[in-house]
C-alpha cells in the first residue's frame, strides 16, 4: 500500500492543502459541492472529506501560491466577489476555500461560459452566479454584500481601474482583500510585461497597502499576481527588501529567473 | 434636510431615509424568489411594492428622493409623481453598509433565477441564436463527413451481424444528414436576415460562421479585413509563412478562382467582407450589389491574367 499523502493546511486558509512529494508540490482544495469534480479534475476522498486537485497549470490563484504568494488567501466563512469567473474553475476552488459558511459572487458577461457556470453554482451552494459586465459595478450592487475580499481575473487593458472602481463601491471597508491576475499580453505591447506589473502596482498603491507581487511564470506566460490590503492607512512598502525593482523589464515571454 | 434614498438589494427594497445609520425594511418585490427576480429585471411601476410607497408617503416634499439604479428611479417617479434622481457612489456605499444580509436560502434562490433570466433572454437575442446555430451546423457538418468516412472504409460482410450493424448505421446516418441539412438551411436563412450585406458577398454560410468566430456582429465590425480574412484559421500568423485563409476559404465563389490566385482573392475579399460588415451593423443599407459587382470584377481579373 502507498503511505498516505500528508495534507497540510496552507497558512490563512485552512480547506485549502498543500502536498509535498519529492518532485512537486500539490495544492488541494476541500470540495463544498457533491459529487467533487467539476471539470474532469483529480480527486480524493480521507476521512469523509472529499478533496479536489488544483492545478497550477489551470488557474492562476494556485500559481501564485506555489510561487510563495505572501498576501491574504480566501478564508472560510468570508464574501468574496470574483470578477472574471467565466466558466468556473477557479471560482470553484475559491468556493471551496470559502467553505459553507462564506459566499463567492462570481461576476462573468459572456453568455456561453456563464452557462457552464451557472451549472456549476446549481450543485456548489456557496457559489452566486451573475450575469453582468464588470465595468459597471453599480448594475449589480444590488446583487452583491459589502464583501471581505475580491479576486480579479478579467485580462482588460484598463483593469486597474475596474478593479478600484469595484473595491470602492462593493468591499466592506479598509482592511478588504484585493487580489488580481493580471495578463500582461493583454495590457498592450507599449510595456514590457514588468512595466506593466509596476504601473499595475502604481495604480493601486494609493489606495491599497501592497504585498510583495509574484510572476507565475512558468505556469501561466506573462503573468503576475499583485494585489494587498484596501485602506489608505496602513501603506507597506510595494517591493520585498533586497530585491530591487528592475530599470527595464524583462520581455514578455522570456521566462523569469 | 437628508435625502431620502431607495436601494434595492437583492430580492428586498430598502429605504433608508431621515436616520442614516438605519433602513426601513425589508420590502419584498415578491414572496416568490423566482418572480422577485422577475421584478428585479424589469422594474416597472407596477413592481414598486405597495409598502415601499406607503414609507416614502412621510417623506416631506422639500427632500430629495434618490434611487440606486435608474430603472428604479423612473419606477418610483411614476408611482409618487415626485423627481427621483439616481443617487451618486458616495451615497450608495454609504446606505449599502446600513442595510440587512438576505437569509442565505431566499438569497441563493433569487441570484439563481435572476442568472437563468439574463442567461435565457441573452442567449434569445436573435444575433446570439445565429451564433449558437451556426456553431451546431459546424459540428454536425464535421460529424456527418466522419461517419461517412468510416462508412466508406467499412468492409460489407454479408450474412453476418456486421450487415445488420451496417443497415443500422446507414439509417443513422440519413438521419444525421437530413440534420445537417435542416440546421444549414435555417442558418443560412438567420444570416440573410442579421447580416444581408455579409450574405452577399461571401455567402450566407460563411457569414454565420464569421459572426460567430468574432463573437458577434459589432465585434466583427470592428475587426480589419486582414484579420477577418485569418478568422478561425488554426496556424499562428507569421511575417515569414504564415496563414492566408480562415473561414473565409468556404467562401461562395473562391473555387472560381485559379489556385495560385485564391490568396490575392482572399485579401480582396475579406476587404468587401469588412466593408459588408459594417453597413450590416452600423447603417443597416443595402449595399450588396455594387460589393457582389466589385467581387465579381475581381473574380474575372485573376482568372485572365496570367501568374
Amino acid at each position: 500500500m502507498r503511505p498516505a499523502r500528508s495534507f497540510r493546511p496552507v497558512t490563512g486558509s485552512p480547506r485549502l492543502f498543500e502536498v509535498v512529494r519529492a518532485e512537486r508540490t500539490e495544492l488541494w482544495t476541500e470540495a463544498v459541492g457533491d459529487p467533487p469534480p467539476v471539470y474532469g479534475e483529480r480527486w480524493t476522498e480521507i476521512s469523509d472529506r472529499r478533496s479536489r486537485l488544483f492545478e497550477a497549470s489551470r488557474s492562476k490563484l494556485a500559481a501564485a501560491v506555489l510561487r510563495g504568494w505572501t498576501g491574504d488567501l480566501p478564508a472560510p466563512g468570508e464574501r468574496w466577489l470574483y470578477l472574471g469567473a467565466a466558466s468556473g474553475t477557479t471560482a470553484s476552488h475559491i468556493a471551496d476555500m470559502l467553505g459553507p459558511e462564506g459566499r463567492l459572487y462570481a461576476v462573468e458577461r459572456s453568455l456561453r461560459p456563464f452557462a457552464r457556470l451557472l451549472a456549476l453554482a446549481e450543485r456548489w451552494p456557496n457559489l452566486r452566479p451573475i450575469l453582468a459586465d464588470a465595468r459597471d459595478p453599480t448594475s449589480y450592487a444590488a446583487l452583491v454584500p459589502p464583501a471581505d475580499g475580491m479576486y480579479v481575473d478579467i485580462a482588460q487593458a484598463d483593469q486597474i481601474d475596474i478593479v478600484l472602481r469595484n473595491a470602492e463601491l462593493l468591499l466592506r471597508g479598509e482592511g478588504a482583500r484585493i487580489l488580481v491576475a493580471l495578463k500582461t499580453a493583454s495590457m498592450g505591447r507599449h510595456r514590457s510585461a514588468v512595466g506593466h506589473r509596476d504601473s499595475a502596482e502604481g495604480g493601486l498603491a494609493d489606495s491599497t497597502a501592497l504585498v510583495p507581487s509574484v510572476s507565475l511564470e512558468p505556469f501561466h506566460r506573462g503573468h503576475f499576481m499583485v494585489g494587498g490590503r484596501w485602506g489608505r492607512s496602513s501603506r507597506l512598502p510595494a517591493r520585498a527588501p533586497g530585491r530591487p525593482a528592475s530599470p527595464r523589464g524583462r520581455r514578455p515571454g522570456r521566462r523569469a529567473r | 434636510m437628508r435625502p431620502t434614498l431607495v436601494v434595492a438589494s437583492g430580492p428586498h427594497l430598502f429605504v433608508v431615509g431621515a436616520d442614516p445609520s438605519r433602513a426601513l425594511g425589508p420590502f419584498p418585490l415578491d414572496a416568490d424568489p423566482r418572480a422577485a427576480a422577475s421584478r428585479f429585471e424589469t422594474m416597472s411601476r407596477s413592481d414598486v411594492p405597495t409598502r415601499v410607497l406607503a414609507a416614502l408617503e412621510s417623506v416631506p416634499a422639500e427632500s430629495r428622493l434618490l434611487a440606486s439604479t435608474p430603472r428604479l428611479a423612473r419606477a418610483i417617479a411614476e408611482c409618487t409623481g415626485r423627481l427621483v434622481e439616481v443617487c451618486s457612489i458616495e451615497e450608495l456605499r454609504r446606505a449599502r453598509t446600513v442595510l440587512p444580509p438576505t437569509e442565505a436560502t431566499l438569497e441563493r434562490r433569487f441570484l439563481l433565477a435572476l442568472a437563468h433570466l439574463r442567461l435565457e433572454r441573452g442567449l434569445r437575442a436573435p444575433e446570439e441564436v445565429l451564433i449558437t446555430l451556426a456553431r451546431e451546423e459546424e459540428r454536425v457538418e464535421r460529424s456527418v463527413g466522419r461517419e461517412a468516412r468510416a462508412a466508406d472504409s467499412f468492409v460489407e460482410v454479408p450474412d453476418s451481424p456486421l450487415d445488420r450493424h451496417l443497415a443500422a448505421w446507414g439509417r443513422a446516418r440519413g438521419a444525421l444528414g437530413d440534420l445537417g441539412d435542416a440546421l444549414r438551411r435555417t442558418v443560412e436563412n438567420e444570416a440573410r436576415g442579421i447580416v444581408p450585406n455579409l450574405s452577399a458577398v461571401v455567402g450566407p454560410r460563411v457569414a454565420a460562421r464569421l459572426v460567430a468566430a468574432a463573437g458577434g456582429v459589432g465585434a466583427l465590425a470592428r475587426m480589419p479585413a486582414s484579420r477577418i480574412q485569418l478568422l478561425g484559421s488554426r496556424r499562428r500568423p507569421s511575417p515569414e509563412r504564415g496563414p492566408r485563409f480562415g473561414i473565409i476559404y468556404r467562401a461562395d465563389r473562391l473555387v472560381d478562382v485559379p489556385i495560385g490566385r485564391r490568396a490575392a482573392y482572399a485579401r480582396s475579399l475579406a476587404a468587401l467582407a469588412a466593408i459588408a460588415i459594417r453597413a450590416d451593423s452600423h447603417t443597416h443599407r443595402d449595399i450588396s450589389s455594387g460589393l457582389v459587382a466589385r467581387r465579381d470584377r475581381r473574380i474575372e481579373l485573376l482568372r485572365r491574367r496570367r501568374r
